[in-house]
């Protein structure tokens, strides 16, 4: 439905979309998740058509959309900075695509359509305010009320929800989706949020750096991260990452106190030659430099699994469950786990921790500059 | 608080007071001056029987100077020329606050070199252009000249203006469905409305306030007040009083605009440099 | 394609109106490389005569030499009485906050008509100010009848005029500090010459310095204040080089030669500009580092 293909775009020497390749389908909820400064909103923004690419060609129902203009693309885009009319009431902020060439509607239909969405997003009675007295999370609210006010082709939602207070920001989370305009429409949305990612992508797309890293359903996303980096992005707390080697028996870390079984089937990636024998089970030569990757809540207290000894650094309550900090050799593991079963445990206590080798993720080790890959699964 | 700061307090509004009365006298001399009675001239300083003869003269046009006419067409100039600059500067200060490319580049550097340029420069070759034209001492050729005061002024200001306000709400209003001319006029204008104004009035004021251009390349029919004030100094006796009153006319349209601006000056008077 | 084009069709009128601005420059510099004056509507080709007189005249040095005494002058006591006004408003006391509000009035009156209104002030046998100083024993003073007294005498209506100016860019600038490292100063104890010159000053230089660049240029070309005060004289004076060329040009009608000396003065500005600038650029850059 939206298709990049080799999206490049530089701002003199800064290259924001560096051969961005992008599909989002039909209908579908998609993520684009990085950090600031990775070419989230320029994307959008070339999506809409407000930035030209400088090479590669932008889709939109198939069609090259080079040379049209952002008010023939019918797409409609929630701006971060809201990119409200400062000079304007909401009510007027809101029907501005209603009273436009493009979208115009009968103005009794434009007053029904306004009141619905004022309705959905809890901003019926901020209608005749300006702008200027809005708090930011009345005038995200806004800004998406504009977006969702008229029909479109698809949705561009840049942070559209970064702005609103955690309450707020986690029911709108919930409704947002419900929402049926959202439901039926195809819809880009850029976060730098995690969390967000997850609960709203029907599939997420990593940027990093102006390219797409890993696109993938969050079950993908989160088993099979394409590397360290986007193994970090999600998931909090954040992974634990063990530097180490392979060794006969598995892995071991740098410091040589923590010793694990590598899953079954550990391979080393297509370029990289095979070695001969299946043993160490990995695929991997012994002796290379890698990262193991354990997310704390695959790291537990008690219960079956692989067994490391070590000692309580720290431990905080996160409501029904403990995040524990645990000393391993040289290195900080941080694990949840129900409250139960870290009652009682105080820092320098030691402590058993168990984990499953199937859970485990292996990664390259980083490089400068480039963040290791995933070996296995 | 100590005897010693408020004393300080103290000396720093005297030294203030001591600045204004450098600063506001002169303005007050002149009115009492433009006030005075032909007779009481040079006989008294403070002391006189104040007159409005002085304004009746120089608005009655009686000493064989048309003062009223010359003020009406500094009022024509400088608003047509204030008026030129914004047709033909509004666009080309929204280009390249949008845009940067090298036209706008070039363009913006040669009209910041007119605010510097020696006036005499351009002057004495158009003196001679003009009078070949059919341009001297017309409403014409001193609009056209006064663009060298008002174009750099309004396309400098403008363009700092368009620069601050985000291209996000007009990228909104083409993806709302408008044309990129109703998103500038519809969303950009409006919200730059103010600086226009300010910076309609302040080149007003500069054009208003020009000397060297109706000087030279006006000899009656164009003439403005600048150099219709000083005329009254010529002659074997000049008309002190006369004197006083035409620069007292001809300063309160540029001193009146100035106080409805004051918020804007700062940025007016830096060419954008600064802003407040 | 279009979308490429539009900015340049924004921009065409104003470049239209800027080439009729230019021509007449062009014309003036084809000028002076004759010898078209009225007696000579003929001219014939001197190539670069008329230049070679200007830099051998000297009348030129004179003038030059006049103009620079001015421009500095000028610029120095503007920036310093205009630093001071600033500073002293700044503390925004009742007085100060009155006082601000006509700060302007000067800067929007014409310079010729300020130089008209300190004509009629400075007249040695009749003006206000002898006889204002009178009782101090000062009066009779031949204010722009010496050339020492003549000069000073248009620089001070130039500072009166454009104090204001300084004044009113070094308030935007002392508002725009930061208040905590004046706060952190405060608590340390520090006096007062101690932050202004650590704190205040430096801060403060980017904004002063706009305004003694606009200053100094704008002095370099002066002619309103000088022609409606002195005229030049006595002798030559106060004969800045604007004025010298207004002589040669239009009082004796030698076009080329008089356009000759705004050429020179346009370079001498233009070369100003560039170093200043730059200069600027540098302490702006080095200001924006320590916010």
């Amino acid at each position: 439905m939206i298709g990049l293909r080799g999206v490049r775009k530089t701002y003199g020497k800064v290259t924001a979309l560096d051969d961005l390749e992008l599909d989002v389908r039909e209908g579908e909820f998609f993520c684009l998740l990085g950090p600031s400064g990775a070419g989230k909103t320029t994307t959008l923004k070339t999506v809409a058509g407000l930035e030209l690419p400088d090479s590669g060609t932008v889709e939109i129902d198939g069609k090259d959309m080079r040379g049209v203009e952002p008010y023939d693309r019918g797409v409609a885009m929630c701006f971060e900075s809201y990119a409200l009319y400062p000079h304007r009431s909401v009510y007027d902020n809101l029907a501005s695509p209603l009273r436009s060439p493009r979208y115009r509607v009968p103005p009794e239909r434009a007053r029904e359509r306004i009141g619905e969405v004022a309705e959905l997003l809890g901003i019926s009675g901020l209608l005749d305010r300006p702008i200027s007295q809005l708090s930011n999370g009345q005038r995200q609210r806004t800004a998406l009320g504009r977006v969702l006010v008229r029909p479109a082709r698809a949705f561009l939602l840049d942070e559209p929800l970064s702005h609103l207070d955690a309450k707020l920001r986690q029911q709108m989370r919930a409704e947002l989706k419900a929402i049926g305009a959202v439901r039926r429409t195809t819809t880009l949305y850029v976060t730098h949020d995690s969390v967000e990612a997850l609960a709203l992508g029907d599939r997420i797309g990593v940027i990093r750096d102006g390219r797409i890293v890993q696109t993938g359903t969050r079950e993908e996303i989160w088993y099979q991260p394409y590397d360290t980096e986007v193994a970090r992005a999600f998931g909090r707390p954040r992974i634990n990452l063990l530097p180490g080697t392979v060794t006969g028996g598995g892995f071991r870390s740098v410091d040589g106190k923590v010793e694990l079984p590598l899953p079954a089937g550990a391979a080393l990636p297509a370029q990289t030659n095979p070695p001969a024998q299946p043993s160490p089970p990995a695929r991997v030569k012994e002796g290379t430099d890698v990262l193991v990757g354990i997310r704390p809540r695959d790291l537990a207290l008690r219960g079956p699994g692989h067994e490391l000894t070590g000692t309580v650094y720290v431990s905080e309550v996160l409501g029904r469950s403990v995040e524990v900090t645990v000393r391993l050799g040289e290195q900080h593991v941080s694990l949840v786990a129900p409250r139960a079963d870290a009652a009682g445990l105080r820092p320098d206590d030691p402590v058993r921790v168990t984990v499953r080798p199937e859970s485990l993720l292996l990664f390259e080790a980083d490089r400068p500059q480039c963040p290791g890959r995933r070996i296995t699964p | 608080m100590t005897l010693r700061k408020r004393l300080l307090g103290w000396l720093a509004d005297a030294a203030l007071i001591l600045y204004f009365v450098f600063a506001l006298f002169p303005i007050a001399w002149m009115l009492i001056l433009s006030l005075k009675p032909a007779n009481q001239l040079f006989s008294t300083y403070f002391s006189f029987s104040p007159t409005l003869d002085g304004y009746r003269t120089v608005l009655g046009d009686s000493e064989g100077i048309p003062f009223v006419r010359f003020f009406v067409n500094s009022l024509v100039v400088s608003l047509g020329a204030v008026l030129l600059s914004l047709v033909v500067g509004l666009p080309a200060a929204y280009a390249s606050a949008r845009w940067r490319f090298k036209g706008s580049e070039n363009l913006m550097f040669t009209l910041l070199s007119f605010r510097f340029a020696p006036e005499l420069t351009v002057i004495i070759p158009l003196f001679v252009l003009y009078e070949k034209l059919g341009l001297f001492d017309t409403y014409v050729g001193m609009i056209w000249v006064l663009q060298l005061v008002t174009l750099p002024l309004i396309v400098w200001i403008m363009r700092s203006y368009f620069a601050d306000l985000t291209p996000e709400l007009e990228q909104a209003a083409l993806l709302d469905g408008y044309s990129r001319k109703q998103a500038f006029f519809k969303v950009a204008l409006p919200l730059v409305k103010p600086g226009i104004a300010a910076v309609s009035l302040l080149a007003f004021i500069f054009a208003w306030n020009n000397f060297v251009f109706p000087l030279i390349l006006t000899s009656n029919e164009a003439q403005t007040v600048t150099v219709g004030a000083l005329s009254f100094l010529g002659g074997d006796r000049p008309k002190y009083n006369l004197t006083a009153a035409a620069a007292l006319v001809s300063v309160v349209p540029p001193l009146l605009l100035a106080l409805l601006i004051q918020r804007y000056l700062v940025r007016g008077l830096s060419f954008g440099a600064v802003k407040s | 394609m279009r979308l490429a084009l539009r900015p340049y069709l924004l921009i065409v009128p104003a470049l239209l109106l800027t080439c009729g601005i230019l021509y007449p420059f062009g014309l003036g510099l084809y000028y002076t490389l004759f010898d078209f004056s009225a007696s000579k509507p003929q001219p014939d080709m001197v190539r670069f005569e008329n230049y070679e007189t200007v830099f051998t005249q000297d009348a030129f040095w004179n003038s030059a030499w006049v103009t620079v005494l001015y421009a500095v002058g000028a610029a120095a006591v503007e920036t310093m009485l205009g630093v001071a006004v600033a500073l002293l408003l700044h503390r925004s006391s009742l007085v100060g906050r009155v006082l601000e509000k006509i700060l302007i009035l000067p800067l929007m009156i014409a310079p010729v008509i300020a130089a008209i209104i300190w004509k009629l002030m400075l007249q040695p046998s009749v003006g206000v100010v002898n006889h204002l100083l009178k009782p101090f024993g000062l009066g009779g003073v031949q204010w722009t009848d010496t050339p020492t007294g003549a000069l000073l005498s248009s620089i001070a209506v130039d500072v009166w005029v454009y104090t204001p100016f300084v004044a009113i860019l070094a308030l935007a600038g002392l508002r725009s500090l930061p208040t905590s490292p004046f706060e952190a100063a405060a608590v340390d104890g520090a006096r007062w010459w101690y932050t202004f010159r650590r704190l205040t000053l430096p801060m403060l230089w980017p904004y002063v310095l706009v305004a003694v660049i606009f200053r100094f240029m704008d002095s370099l070309k002066v002619f309103d204040i000088i022609y409606a005060l002195t005229e030049g004289g006595p002798g030559d004076s106060t004969v800045v080089l604007q004025i010298r060329a207004y002589l040669e040009a239009i009082r004796f009608q030698r076009y080329s030669f008089g356009i000759s000396y705004t050429i020179v003065l346009w370079a001498v500005v233009y070369l100003a500009a560039m170093i200043l600038v730059r200069h600027l650029g540098k302490i702006q850059r080095k200001a924006a580092e320590a916010k």
